[in-house]
This record gives C-alpha cells, sequence and structure tokens, in this order.
C-alpha cells in the first residue's frame, strides 16, 4: 500500500539494496574464480560445502531484502520459510536414493 | 470460540489484515511457494540422477564457449548472465521504491531497465542454447540426444543434456512471462493508471515475481556450473 517514505528512510533503503547488490556480485565472482581455480588435489567436498553456502547467503538477500522479506511482520516470513524445511527432507532422501542407485548399478555392474 | 468473539480488537477478528500485506501480495507469495516446490522438484531430481551416474559432465568443458571469442572461457559469459539478472532484479527494487514516494517516471524509468535486463538474459540464453545445439556438428555440443564435447567426453550421461534443457528452458519461460508481464506494468505506469489508484502495489506484486526468477537462477548456477 502507499505507505509514504520520509526522505531518509528512501535513502537508507536504497542504499541497502546497492550494497546487497555489491555483495551478490562478489559471492559470484568469488564462486566462478572458485570453481576455476580450485586445486585437483584438494577436497571437492569442502569446494561444494563452499558454493552451497555462497548461494544460501545469495538467496538471503534476494529474499530478506529484494523480496523485503526482512521488513514484514514474523507471521507472513514463518508461513513464507516455514514450509521450506520439508526442503531438507526433500535433499537428504533423494540424494541417499541417488547414491542407493549408484551402489546398485555397481553390484549388477549396469 | 467464546475468546475471538470476546475481544474484537484480536488481530484475527476480521476486517483486518493480520500479516500487513493485502490479498494479492499474501497470494502472489503462495503462488511463488509453489512454484519453489516446483523448482526444487527438478533440481532435486538432478541432484538424485546426478548421484546415481558414475560420471558425470565437467561444466568448464562444456560452458566454455563466449560470443565473438570462441572457446576457452570457461563460465564467463555465465557468470556475465548471472549480473545481468541480478541487476535486472535490482532495478525493479528500485521502480518499487520510486513507486512508494509516487515517482511515476521513476518507475517508468527503472522498470525499462528491469526490461531491458530480463531481454538480455533471454538473449545470452538463445546464444547459449543455440550455440551448444549448432556446436554438436563440429564436435562441441550438445541437444536432448547426443553430447559430444570431443574427447574424455564419450561418457557423459544424456541425463546431463536433457535435464540441463529441460531445467534452463523451464527458468527461462518464467524469465519470457516475467519480461511480458514487466513491459505490461511499463505501459500501465505510463497510461498513469497507478497512479490513479492511489498506489504502486502492482509493481511490488510483478517486482516478487521477478526477483524470485533471479533467486531461482541462483541455484540454477550452483546445480548446473559450479557443483
Amino acid at each position: 500500500m502507499g505507505h509514504h517514505l520520509t526522505d531518509e528512510q528512501y535513502k537508507s533503503q536504497v542504499s541497502a539494496v546497492w550494497r546487497a547488490t555489491w555483495i551478490m556480485a562478489v559471492l559470484t565472482v568469488v564462486e566462478v574464480a572458485a570453481a576455476l581455480m580450485w586445486p585437483e588435489d584438494m577436497s571437492r567436498g569442502l569446494l561444494n560445502l563452499g558454493f552451497v553456502l555462497m548461494s544460501i547467503a545469495k538467496a538471503y538477500f534476494i529474499v530478506g531484502e529484494f523480496m523485503h522479506v526482512r521488513y514484514e511482520k514474523r507471521a507472513l516470513t514463518l508461513t513464507i520459510l516455514g514450509p521450506l524445511f520439508f526442503l531438507i527432507w526433500f535433499i537428504i532422501a533423494f540424494m541417499w536414493e541417488g547414491y542407493e542407485w549408484l551402489a546398485l548399478r555397481e553390484l549388477w555392474g549396469m | 470460540m467464546a475468546h475471538d468473539v470476546a475481544n474484537p480488537e484480536s488481530a484475527w477478528y476480521g476486517g483486518k489484515s493480520p500479516f500487513n500485506v493485502s490479498y494479492g501480495k499474501l497470494m502472489m507469495w503462495y503462488f511463488l511457494l509453489s512454484d519453489v516446490f516446483t523448482f526444487s522438484a527438478l533440481l532435486i531430481s538432478y541432484g538424485a540422477i546426478r548421484m546415481s551416474a558414475p560420471e558425470w559432465a565437467e561444466p568448464d568443458v562444456v560452458f566454455s564457449a563466449m560470443p565473438f571469442l570462441g572457446e576457452g572461457y570457461p563460465l564467463i559469459f555465465v557468470t556475465i548472465m548471472t549480473f545481468i539478472l541480478i541487476l535486472s532484479s535490482v532495478f525493479v527494487v528500485r521502480a518499487v521504491q520510486e513507486g512508494h514516494r509516487m515517482n511515476k517516471k521513476g518507475v517508468m524509468l527503472w522498470m525499462f531497465m528491469g526490461i531491458l535486463g530480463g531481454v538480455a538474459f533471454l538473449g545470452c540464453q538463445a546464444w547459449e542454447w543455440s550455440h551448444l545445439i549448432s556446436g554438436l556438428s563440429h564436435g562441441h555440443g550438445m541437444t536432448i540426444s547426443e553430447i559430444d564435447f570431443g574427447k574424455g567426453t564419450e561418457n557423459y550421461p544424456m541425463a546431463f543434456a536433457y535435464l540441463f534443457f529441460l531445467i534452463t528452458g523451464f527458468h527461462g519461460f518464467h524469465v519470457f512471462s516475467g519480461v511480458c508481464i514487466n513491459i505490461w506494468a511499463f505501459f500501465e505506469t505510463a497510461n498513469g493508471t497507478f497512479e490513479r489508484r492511489g498506489h504502486y502495489e502492482m509493481i511490488e506484486k510483478i517486482g516478487l515475481y521477478w526477483h524470485f526468477v533471479d533467486l531461482v537462477w541462483v541455484f540454477v548456477f550452483l546445480a548446473f556450473y559450479l557443483l
């Protein structure tokens, strides 16, 4: 709704958005640089963990700052983000399943 | 319940917006939540199939082309695409902020920039797809039924190719529909529809969808280009 902002609020919101933009740009550059320069003999798992964490950080800025969730009522935030906890099960169950398929393939030589 | 009847001041008694947002905005959020699960299902099935494959495609081999420059630039083009989409999202945030100040010209300017960003992203994606598909004829490309990136890529699973086209295609379709909606909003702003209405909430709702498209790209980027 037309909540009219004071000049001060407006300025601080604009600068918060540009700050989030810079952070996301830097995170993306770091991700790509890491993907290209990661040494062969170092653990891929550590790198992948870094990628996932940096992506979640970017998601935080998009949802929190751009989509304004940081400034919404707590109850609204919870109804939006709460159901996402199902994804934790979803990801674990299906990665596990995929890993089992691989084991079966190797067992049967497929 | 008796408790509620006794307390008409309660936020849930009716006649109020307990979440402090309008019905339309709340429903946009719930639509986006359902879309989150659609994209999650696609990306998680990608993950499960990938886990089950003994070998998988190397992103820096597959995505190494740049327009005008040829091969040998791993992940650079897709990074540019990511920046374009993030910037486009930021431009629409600026449009929303100008809308709060009832600044019609500002909304139009930033919506226009956002549309340009969306179109640029779609152009990049069209180039990427057509380059991959046409690249097959000279041994560096893929379609949904064939993969060939030269020596050492003989065992790349087909699933990689068709999931790539399915998921980036589904995302690209979201970007395309977002651009169409943004163009509509630009002309409605120009016509003064929102100014007469007294608020620019429509720009906020459309903006939510546009940021969501950017959000999905973060995870598509993670799954296909980084992990």
